[in-house]
């Protein structure tokens, strides 16, 4: 065991989960301190995390190519079924370690500064700690079904950080509809699992990679386990029309938000689909449902993200939009850049959120961005790290979103996607919009924050942790992606995403600047640009009246918007109403029919005849003489035979 | 066979227990109690050195005890042991021991008779896990009866005589059908070998039944008997009376071991005596548990009473322990068994931590607990612990039993297996919507009304929910622990399924 790479992975698991098991035994009476070995454990798993992931993304010959595994033990045996517990790492687990692990340690050392008046602090650490341990089960299993293992524990660990403030309603509800959503998906991904041991005899990744790459895995059966295990991915990447959790899911506090809601779990089903990329690009019908519902949702969520005026709500949606982008990329067979867009937007997206938690810990709480406003002179850190990530998700050049929406667009044109680019581009677009209109809401023009707070900016633990992730949003697009279409990701995840390309058919082109791929980035950078000023035309100022005329004349989009059309109206009516009516009815078809035939029966023959009725005194002495008959008539039979 | 009958002993040695508490002064209640856990913690005890004592690699019942009982009729007193029986065994003495312990503070009149019913009660189980006669079988299955009869009927709630006389009426046309059926195969054992010899005998019976409408009679009969225990559709309208009303322990033992009878015996009797009839009314079975499953699942979700949720929870997960035996392969069936523990292990902590609940408040309203957890944080995250154990999730001992049912039923038909996945999202729906309500929001009025007597868990009460937390995350992380003990139970189980079935 010594001998191979992964010597050091296992630790990977181990400390989070020791950080777990003690904080969740000792933490309350550590107080304050409780932060310490959670944060440390991170810390070190962070270190341990770059050894391998930075090796993986380089190409290093023994984490690059095809990557190495490690065996650990045997999970679940059932016969001739195997399931074990092991670890893989490859370029794609080196890119998802790199986010999971960096923006982790991160939203840890800001947590200290966050929860620091909450009387639960140990308790948020252990939460945390347990997340992340499942996080990184997930990113390095190289089993499905530990894959899925650890898909329900991220879940838990949401579960439990949403409903973290449990004695307020709001979060309780949140939790469970977060928890109830995603079985919704899982239910699929459990069928998938089951067609694929059916198809394979086992759950072993490498081993179904292999089969599929073999040919034996076509037509409709991959194209209907393929979706079966999509089913998951849209759970927990929150895609329509599973979608309606994740924006509820901001009843949790912030750094939770950050981490999981955005920066990382969420990227669990974009990292299924990319890993089981073989299996989706064995069917065309697949790859084409995936690519319709990830640009449907990011048009659909960058549209109500226009006119939430919850600051985390912005977010949100704009998560699901971000998201709805990586799956379109993935459905075009851009699996590249929906993994650059992933670790960009990990980046971006986790400080947009730290940040956001920083102006709502200025402003004691406040999430109302209409009570907001002018708080750009006030918490500079905070304004110019925002600002770093707004333009970072506008997708303006040299940030890091710039280069991976820039991507996934041009390789959706290239690959005869048209609509997928026409719709991108117009997201694009909305994001700049909206996110200029968050920024203008909340930092510039004249405060509306209530007078009787004391506006301040936070302390290190928390600006620190801004500060760091703006790097990584400023320069990791060029890092990572440059030179363009043969930078260091193109190179790490080119040997994982070889099967899948062979699949389909798609071929390594150059990229020309002057030809169709310096068109159409500036058609993106263009648009982007677009957006941007007219976010900034209409929030940079009060532009009260302006605003207001124009959503009199848009009222129905707008309350639709607003409303984030209906979806969770319709969703309460479909399934809490007439779902509680089923249940119900079949409540009363227990008690009246079934139960009631039981009791009739009993009643029948209670009342047929008082001699018979001496056998049902209930008194147990006679059911002893019962036994004692049928002793007897044993005797009897006896005798009969005998004779 | 070493020279220590060691299953008599694991078997009667609550009933010597029985004994010796019965000889004891009711007026000191402390040692009647001591006396019962002591007995108890013994037998449990002894049932690992059993367990222990074991090689289930070796033959079929590496452990048996044979003595002659009623040469006329072929009857032995045999008694056998194998790595599935031995798992229940030890499952059973261990819930008795826990349920004892957690009868201490609740039960407070004939604590004498308690314990003795509670005692005799843990050999009659005990007994049905290892009789290989069928005739000893039936009559440890009859005295399990008496004892659960009288725990509900005198320390049960206010509508105990119903449930309890309903309990035992259902069960006991069930076996008495079974013991019709008994005779019926013994005496046709007889007429085509011409002696009583191993008429009652399950080893020397299994294969020898070849006459078609004897094995559809005498299964129907055996597996009605068994599907009420189970219980299965639409035989299982006794268990939420049976649960709600029988006391904190008799509930424990009613889910955990009890309706356990039901599925070793389709396992161990039922299936491998008849197995042309049996999957003959496979497909039926089948759809019954997939309509307990579901059922189950949905009728939960409307319940206002903790108790008869968790209950309406067990019809849903026995649903998966029939699903996986009338599968017929090997994940199915391990799976079921995994099920059958499992279930024994969290529903059991369940039905406890409503008890302690209940010590508490009294009451078991849904409607008006709320914001529970922010009084007694330990008993909800314990709660809230089992709660998701019995959700299924992975890590936890319910996850691999309910997953390899599932692929079992996969095998059989996908569209099967599709419905009863189905269970996923309804389980998390009727168990966190109960915890949303119970447990987290502002405190309740009623909550609040109760003042200082809303009380954390005790030690002692910790002490009853230990070994099964430590289980369901062991059993959860290393599953294979089981079901390399009772592989080769399920082997032998499968061989004699399909013995003169056509492929």
């Amino acid at each position: 065991m010594t001998d191979t790479p992964l010597s050091t992975a296992p630790l990977l698991l181990i400390l989070p989960l020791i950080g777990f098991a003690f904080t969740a035994a000792f933490g309350r009476r550590l107080g304050k301190r409780a932060h310490i070995v959670p944060l440390v454990a991170i810390a070190a798993v962070w270190v341990l995390a770059m050894g391998l992931a930075i090796p993986a993304l380089l190409g290093d010959p023994a984490l690059g190519g095809e990557g190495s595994s490690l065996t650990l033990f045997t999970w679940i045996a059932s016969g001739d079924l195997i399931f074990n517990v092991g670890i893989h790492v490859d370029g794609l687990t080196g890119a998802l370690l790199l986010v999971v692990t960096s923006v982790g340690a991160l939203v840890h050392l800001y947590s200290v500064g966050y929860m620091s008046h909450d009387g639960s602090y140990w308790r948020f650490f252990a939460y945390l700690n347990l997340f992340m341990f499942s996080m990184l089960l997930l990113v390095l299993a190289d089993n499905l079904l530990v894959v899925f293992a650890a898909w329900e524990l991220v879940g838990l660990s949401s579960y439990l950080l949403i409903g973290f403030w449990y004695t307020k309603r709001e979060p309780g509800l949140a939790s469970k509809k977060a928890f109830i959503t995603n079985r919704v998906g899982d239910v699929g991904f459990a069928l998938g699992l089951m067609g694929l041991v059916a198809v394979f005899g086992s759950l072993d990744i490498h081993t179904i990679l292999a089969g599929i790459e073999a040919g034996a895995l076509t037509g409709p059966a991959a194209t209907v386990i393929a979706l079966l295990v999509f089913c998951g991915a849209v759970g927990k990447s929150a895609q329509f029309p599973l979608h309606v959790w994740l924006p509820d899911a901001m009843e949790g506090p912030t750094p939770v938000s950050a981490l999981i809601h955005a920066a990382t779990m969420v990227n669990a089903g974009v990292y299924l689909v990319a890993r089981m990329s073989p299996l989706f690009a064995a069917s065309h019908e697949a790859m084409l449902i995936v690519a319709a519902i990830g640009i449907f949702t990011a048009i659909f969520a960058a549209s109500i993200a226009f006119t939430q005026t919850d600051i985390k709500r912005v977010l949100a949606f704009s998560t699901l939009s971000q998201l709805g982008y990586m799956f379109a990329a993935l459905g075009v067979g851009a699996w590249i850049p929906a993994i650059f867009h992933l670790i960009t937007h990990g980046f971006f997206k986790g400080l947009l959120f730290l940040g956001s938690g920083s102006v709502i810990h200025a402003v004691d709480g406040e999430q109302e961005m209409p009570k907001m406003g002018g708080l750009a002179r006030k918490i500079p850190i905070t304004y110019a790290t925002m600002l770093i990530g707004t333009i970072a998700i506008a997708g303006l050049p040299p940030l890091a979103g710039f280069w991976s929406k820039d991507e996934i667009l041009g390789e959706a044109f290239k690959f005869g996607f048209g609509w997928v680019w026409l719709v991108g581009l117009l997201v694009a677009g909305m994001t700049a919009f909206y996110m200029f209109r968050l920024m203008g809401m909340t930092f510039w023009g004249e405060s509306r924050v209530n007078p009787a707070v004391h506006v301040h900016e936070s302390p290190w633990t928390m600006t620190l942790p801004l500060v760091a992730l703006a790097v990584p949003t400023i320069v990791a697009g060029f890092l990572l992606g440059f030179p363009f279409a043969d930078g260091i990701l193109v190179h790490g995840l080119k040997p994982v995403f070889a099967p899948a390309n062979e699949l389909l058919g798609h071929e390594h082109e150059a990229w020309t600047l002057f030809g169709i791929d310096g068109l159409l980035m500036l058609a993106s950078v263009t648009i982007a640009a677009i957006g941007t000023a007219i976010g900034i035309r209409l929030f940079s100022s009060d532009h009260t009246q302006l605003l207001s005329s124009i959503t009199t004349r848009l009222r129905p989009l707008y309350e639709g918007s607003r409303s984030r059309w209906y979806f969770d109206d319709l969703n309460d009516l479909v399934f809490v109403q007439a779902g509680g009516r089923v249940a119900r009815a079949l409540w009363w078809f227990d008690r009246r029919v079934v139960d009631g035939a039981v009791n009739g029966v009993g009643t029948i023959a209670s009342s047929s005849g008082r001699g018979l009725r001496q056998i049902q005194t209930g008194r147990v002495q006679n059911y002893a003489l019962g036994i004692a008959v049928g002793l007897i008539a044993m005797v009897i039979v006896y005798l009969m035979v005998a004779a | 066979m070493s020279g220590m009958p060691i299953l008599s002993l694991v078997t009667f040695l609550p009933l010597l227990g029985a004994i010796a508490v019965a000889l004891l002064p009711s007026s000191r209640p402390g040692l009647l109690r001591g006396t019962a856990l002591a007995v108890a913690l013994a037998t449990f005890a002894l049932s690992l050195v059993m367990m222990l004592g074991i090689d289930v690699r070796g033959s079929e019942f590496s452990l048996t005890e044979q003595v002659s009982w009623i040469p006329a009729f072929g009857i032995t007193y045999h008694l056998g042991v194998d790595g599935l029986s031995a798992a229940l065994v030890v499952l059973t003495t261990l819930l008795s021991w826990i349920c004892i312990l957690a009868s201490f503070g609740p039960i407070k009149t004939r604590v004498k008779e308690y314990f003795i019913s509670f005692l005799i009660l843990e050999t009659g189980m005990l007994g049905v896990f290892l009789s290989l006669d069928l005739f000893l079988f039936y009559i440890f299955w009859e005295i399990v009866l008496v004892p659960m009869y009288l725990i509900i009927g005198i320390w049960g709630g206010a509508e105990r005589i119903y449930a309890t006389v309903k309990f035992v009426l259902y069960t006991l046309v069930g076996s008495l059908l079974m013991l019709v059926a008994m005779l019926a195969t013994a005496f046709s054992h007889q007429v085509a070998t011409g002696s009583w010899t191993g008429a009652f005998d399950l080893i020397a019976l299994r294969g020898t039944v070849t006459d078609p409408t004897l094995q559809l009679v005498a299964f129907s009969a055996f597996a009605l008997a068994f599907a009420i225990k189970v219980p299965m559709f639409p035989f299982h309208t006794w268990l939420p009376d049976a649960h709600v009303q029988a006391p904190t322990a008799g509930s424990v033992i009613l889910a955990g071991v009890l309706l356990k009878l039901g599925g070793y015996g389709f396992i161990r009797f039922a299936i491998p005596l008849f197995p042309q009839a049996a999957h003959t009314l496979a497909p039926l079975m089948i759809v019954l548990s997939v309509i307990a499953i579901i059922y189950g699942a949905l009728v939960a979700i409307v319940q206002t009473d903790l108790k008869k949720l968790i209950a309406y929870s067990s019809v849903s997960h026995m649903g998966f322990v029939t699903l996986g035996i009338f599968s017929f392969n090997r994940q199915g069936v391990d799976g079921a068994i995994l099920q059958m523990l499992n279930h024994g292990l969290i529903t059991s902590g369940l039905f406890l931590l409503v008890g302690i609940g209940y010590e508490r408040t009294h009451d078991r309203e849904i409607a008006k607990m709320g914001g529970w957890a922010s009084r007694t944080p330990v008993y909800a995250a314990l709660f809230g612990f089992f709660l998701f154990a019995s959700v299924g999730l992975p890590g936890l001992s319910g996850f691999a039993g309910e997953f390899l049912v599932l692929l079992g039923a996969f095998f059989v038909n996908p569209m099967i297996a599709g419905a009863a996945t189905l269970v996923m999202i309804l389980a998390a729906v009727y168990l966190l919507w109960m915890y949303q309500r119970v447990f987290t929001g502002p405190l309740s009025p009623f909550l609040k009304g109760l003042g200082s007597h809303l009380t954390d868990v005790t030690p002692t009460e910790i002490i009853t929910l230990t070994p099964l937390l430590v289980m369901i995350v062991a059993f959860g992380i290393m599953p294979t622990l089981l079901t390399a003990s009772f592989g080769p139970s399920v082997s032998q189980f499968l061989l004699a399924a399909f013995s003169g079935v056509a492929p």
